[in-house]
Parts: structure tokens; sequence; C-alpha cells
């Protein structure tokens, strides 16, 4: 009997395991032996660490959403943690109907929509030009295209204000307007203020909020396609532009999906563009929401500023909602599509 | 006799005409370039650079509304903003100053970190697009208007706490609170490390939301930048009984240096720019809309943007110093 326990082994030495071999016998074998026991451990710190970071991650957008639920009772009760024990939609119901939440969302689709398309076609042209083109000056454009990453927009921000409220092209529109006696006398041609012209400006010049890097993607991305696709298309009698049209563009849908992706959230959470360049009477964003407490909520005792706090935080979920299920959508092509181009230096 | 002619026809006519198309097409090819980066050069030229050129001209000049309707004057000052931001503003050096040394701790701490995450999601393993997309969610999610939400929120938890007791944690301001750095800090000194070192690291500690929120972007080019790496170099490695240790400073390290440049440079600009940074963030508080703080602003900001710059070549000098280029062809 005490045999039959005992492994076999083999004219190589090499364990033997056949029908006969007891369970508990097999399972020693395979599940003792300091190979699997380290690689037990590698996969458990690896687990430990990755859900650690994970929960870093996600544990403010949980307390975050716990505390919208609350009422103003549960701010005062020091036993409750996360869980609120007055649950209420209160806090939800005011910033939707007396914060205008629902022309904000209005608005801040429209724009970011407009924005994420706009931004995606201007940058996929862009970077085909500098991929695959040789052209004098190519190099000049590059660098410009790197300056515009490199200065924020945000220290260009009185300036940026100053030349879209009284817009003028190199001061030649507000010259021929002196030239031929305008009734208004104004040296510009334009104020683009409180109108959708700058961001829609910005964008179609591809020089708009982190185009530069967009423009940089999308470059590296082209990069790796083959010329000989190209070739084949202008031996069978298509134009340049045709072969953008009908063949790359088709192509490179998930890069295109990963710009206009990125494009949009940054625009959907954007408070700085929206700040300067629409009157917040007249056009209302995401920021002013966020930054008024609505009036039928009474915050005036003991834990206002947790109160404050957590009705502030309940409008950012309300920004984020939307976007989150965006996100959940298109994620997939976001990973990809940033894995894929393949930024080498 | 029609078959000889229509051959004869073929084999000439291409010649011909692919002599001909050989100088046009590239010619063509050239105008389409220009074509298609069109929409750059009229945005760079017709929007961008003018503002760079006019911010650069705010910052050097006095600036009142003009007399007659619309529109603004400038006179002239010379270096009289740029003195006013260096010496006569209080608070400008000093915030300088410091937010540049912080940033000399942060950016190697979010490469190294970046970098660390993206071998581990590199690994086989389950449920790593879900690992994946958690991380990946700050970069869209904690921008803009969440940002301003939670510096909001720690301004007034910071006023609230002396004067109220709450009860409920439901500031969720950050997760900084969950870690607790004195134990870290105990832990160090009783290994007798320096005590920079320590406060580095408890700095660190305390710090690992923001560093977390801000290496997105950079483990997904690191991760591209690993998939790109052979496999049969690990495997030649493994043939000569290279340990792991071996074969991530021999291998990996060098295929990735051009990643680490990359993501050096992406990562300065990126905190740099950021509205979290407390240097940008003074500069648009002052710029409260007054034509004197605008143009005084717009000083501060060449300021710190030629240090930047600076910075930027700088660090892409040493990096590029070391980086290894695998050469293919």
């Amino acid at each position: 009997m005490d045999s039959m326990n005992l492994p076999q082994y083999d004219k190589k030495g090499k364990l033997k395991f056949d029908d006969q071999t007891p369970f508990w016998t097999r399972m020693r074998y395979k599940y003792l032996s300091m190979y699997f026991l380290k690689r037990a451990a590698l996969v458990v710190f690896r687990l430990v660490l990755l859900i650690g970071i994970s929960y870093v991650v996600i544990f403010p957008y949980i307390s975050k959403l716990s505390s919208s639920f609350m009422s103003r009772e549960d701010f005062v009760d020091v036993s409750v943690k996360l869980i609120p024990k007055y649950p209420t939609l209160d806090t939800y119901k005011a910033i939707i109907n007396d914060n205008k939440y629902i022309e904000a969302l209005t608005n801040t689709a429209m724009i970011s929509i407009a924005c994420g398309f706009i931004q995606m076609m201007s940058c996929a042209l862009v970077g085909y030009g500098f991929s695959k083109f040789n052209f004098k000056g190519k190099g000049f454009l590059f660098a410009c295209v790197i300056l515009t990453m490199v200065v924020p927009h945000k220290t260009l921000q009185f300036s940026m204000k100053m030349a879209f409220q009284y817009f003028d092209i190199w001061g030649i529109g507000g010259f021929l307007k002196k030239a031929f006696g305008s009734a208004d006398g104004a040296a510009y041609i334009a104020n683009l203020y409180d109108t959708h012209w700058p961001l829609m400006i910005l964008s179609f010049g591809a020089v708009g909020f982190k185009n530069g890097l967009y423009i940089f993607i999308m470059r590296q991305y082209y990069k790796g396609v083959p010329d000989e696709l190209e070739e084949a298309a202008y031996v069978d009698g298509a134009g340049t532009l045709k072969t953008f049209i009908r063949i790359i563009l088709p192509m490179s849908v998930p890069m295109l999906v990963t710009i206009f992706l990125l494009s949009f959230s940054w625009q959907w959470t954007d408070n700085f563009y929206v700040t300067m360049f629409y009157n917040a009477k007249t056009n209302v964003f995401f920021p002013q929401i966020v930054n008024t407490i609505p009036k039928s909520l009474d915050t005036r005792y003991v834990a206002q500023a947790a109160y404050e706090t957590a009705i502030r935080n309940t409008s950012g979920i309300l920004v984020l909602a939307p976007l989150i299920v965006v996100f959940l959508f298109g994620q997939r092509y976001l990973i990809q599509g940033i894995e894929r181009t393949g930024v080498t230096g | 006799m029609d078959m000889t002619k229509t051959s004869v026809n073929v084999d000439t006519k291409p010649a011909k005409t692919k002599k001909k198309k050989g100088k046009s097409l590239e010619k063509n090819k050239a105008r389409m370039g220009w074509f298609f980066v069109l929409p750059f050069v009229l945005g760079f030229f017709f929007v961008y650079f003018p503002m760079i050129v006019q911010s650069l001209q705010f910052s050097f000049s006095d600036m009142e509304r003009a007399a007659g309707g619309g529109g603004y004057q400038l006179t002239w000052n010379s270096f009289k903003n740029y003195n006013y931001a260096l010496f006569e503003d209080t608070e400008y050096l000093k915030i300088l100053i410091s937010s540049l040394k912080q940033l000399v701790f942060d950016i190697p701490a979010i490469v190294i970190f970046s970098l660390f995450l993206a071998i581990m999601l590199n690994q086989k393993m389950r449920g790593r697009a879900v690992f994946r997309a958690i991380f990946f969610l700050p970069v869209i999610v904690s921008t803009g208007i969440i940002e301003s939400i939670d510096l909001q929120n720690t301004l007034a938890s910071a006023m609230g706490e002396a004067t109220t007791t709450t009860g409920a944690g439901g500031s969720g301001a950050s997760g900084a609170n969950i870690i607790q750095a004195i134990d870290v800090q105990k832990f160090f000194a009783s290994m007798k490390i320096g005590t920079q070192l320590v406060s580095y690291v408890t700095g660190l500690v305390n710090d690992v939301y923001n560093i977390i929120n801000r290496s997105g972007v950079q483990m997904l080019v690191f991760l591209s930048g690993l998939q790109s790496i052979s496999p049969a170099i690990y495997e030649s490695c493994y043939m000569e009984g290279a340990s792991a240790w071996e074969t991530f400073w021999k291998i990996t390290f060098p295929m990735i240096s051009p990643m680490i440049l990359v993501n050096a440079i992406y990562t300065i600009i990126d905190s740099f720019t950021t509205e979290s940074n407390e240097v940008m963030k003074y500069i648009i508080n002052f710029n409260d809309g007054r034509y004197t703080a605008g143009v005084q602003a717009a000083a501060m900001s060449w300021i710190y943007f030629v240090i930047v710059i600076v910075i930027i070549a700088a660090v892409a000098g040493v990096i590029s110093a070391y980086v290894f280029y695998q050469r293919r062809d």
C-alpha cells in the first residue's frame, strides 16, 4: 500500500503519473513545489498591488457618489461613513432644477461633439501630411507643432481673450475697415466673444487644446502604414485626396475614435475655454453649475463645509456621468488606439 | 500586325510617361503635402502665432482702454512688468521656486511609477483590460472641472475643519487620507537611511493619489513601447540563462529608453501646464481682468515659459545622450 503512495519515476528520472496515482499525491506534487509557490506568491503580490492602486484611483469617486445621496442630517452624524442613514435625491434634484443643468448639458454636448469631430479631422489631415509627404519647410512646421505643445494656452490666456474679442488677421481687416471709412471706426473685424467661433476657429486650425499631441499621435500612426498601400491606389488612378478619403481614413477609424474621444472628453470637462469665450449669463456651461450652490438647499448649519463639499461633488458626478457612459463604450478603442501608435522616439 | 502594333504601344507609352510623371508626381506630392498641413499652417500663422507675439508684446507694455470706442492701447515700457514680477511681487518668485523644487521630485517619480505599472500590466493575466481602463480613467476624468472641484474642496475643508466638527467622511477630495505616512516614516527611520530620502519617500506616499492620476498617458506610452520589443530577444536571453533582473537592465531598459525620453518630456509639459500647478494657479488668479494685471500676468507667464523651455531642453539633452535606438533595416 505504501509503495502506491510514493511517486513513480520513469527511466529518465522524471516523475510519472498515471491513473493509479492517488488524488492527494498528485495534488501534493503539483502544488507543494517551490516553483509553484514562487509563482503563486508573485501573482498574489501583483494582484494586491494592482487592486490597491485601483482602490486609490476609484475610492474618491465612490466616496463622492455616496456623499451625493446623503441628506444634511448625515453630515452631523459621526457614525455615518460611506452609507447614508437618511438617503435622499434632493441634492440631485436641486442641482438639476435650480442650476440649469439640462441647458448646460446640451450646450456642452453640442460644443464637445463639434470640437471633437473638427479636431479629429484637421489633426488627421495634418498628421497625414507630416507623415507621408516631403516638402520644403516640413521640419520647421513640425517644430511649430512642438511649440504649440509646449506653450500652454493658459499662459496665453490674456492675449487669447483679446485676440478673439478684437478678432483680426494681422491687422489687415482693421486696416481695410479704416481705409474704407467704416462706420464704427473699430480697428478689428468682429467681436467674437460669446459666440462659438473662437473654439471652432481653434479646432479648424488644429491649434486647440492638446492638438499638438493629436497631430503627433496621428503622424506616428500613419508612419506605420505601409507606402505600398497608397502606391497601389495611385496605380489604380486615384489622386492623393481620393486615396486619403477612400483608403486611409476608413483604415484609421480606431485612431480617429481615439482622437475624438480624447478631444471630446477634454472639451467636456473643460473649464478654461468656456469661461473665457462665453458670457456666463447667456450661455450656461458646467463651470457655473459646479461653482454655485443651489438656492433651495439650505446649507447654513453646523456641517456647512462638508455639506457644500458634497453638493459640489454631486455636481461633479452629474458632469461626469454622461462622460463615463461614453468612456465605457469607447474604452476599448481608446486604449488599443494609443497602444497601436507605437510612439517610437 | 495588330498584335505587334498594340504591344509596341504598350511598351513605349508607359516608359515615356513614367519619366515625365516621376518629376511631376514628386512635385504634386509636395504640393499635396502643403494641402494636407494647410489647416495647421492657417491656424498657426493666422491665429496662434499672432497670439504668441501679442502676448510677448503685452508683457513689455502698459495697457489701457482706447479713447474712441472699443479696442485697447499699448505703450512700450520695456522691462517694467518683468521687474514687477521678479522683484516687486512678493509671492511670484517664492511660488515659482517651490514649484520647481516640487517638480524635480515629481517627474522621476511619475516616470518610474508609470514604467513599473506598464511592466506589470504587460504581463498576461486575468482582468488586465479592467485594470488598464481603471488606470487610464484619471486621464479622462480628473482634469478641468473635476480638478477645480477638488481644489475648492481642499480649500473648504481646510477652512471648515477649524470651526466645525463634521460627521460623514464625505469630503472625498482625495484618497490621501487612506494612507498614513507616519508608519512609513517610522519604518524608514528604523532602517537608518538619511532623513532627506525618508522625507522624499514619505512625500511621495502622501502624494500617491496625485502621482497615479498623472501617470495614465505615460503608462500607455510605455505599454506600447514594451509591446514593440521582439519576444525573440527575451527568448534568447532566457536560453542564455539570464535572470529576470539582468533581462530587465540589459534588454527592457535600453529598448524602452526612447520612451523614457518621450515620457519625461510629456510629464514636464503636462505638470507645468495643469491648473493644479502652483505657478499656473497664481498666474490665472492674478489675471482678474484688469488691464494692468493682464500685462503683468503676461510677463509672469513668459518668465515661466522660458524656464519651462530651458528645463525641457536640458532634460532632453541629458536623457538623449543615454538613449539607445535600435537600428531597423
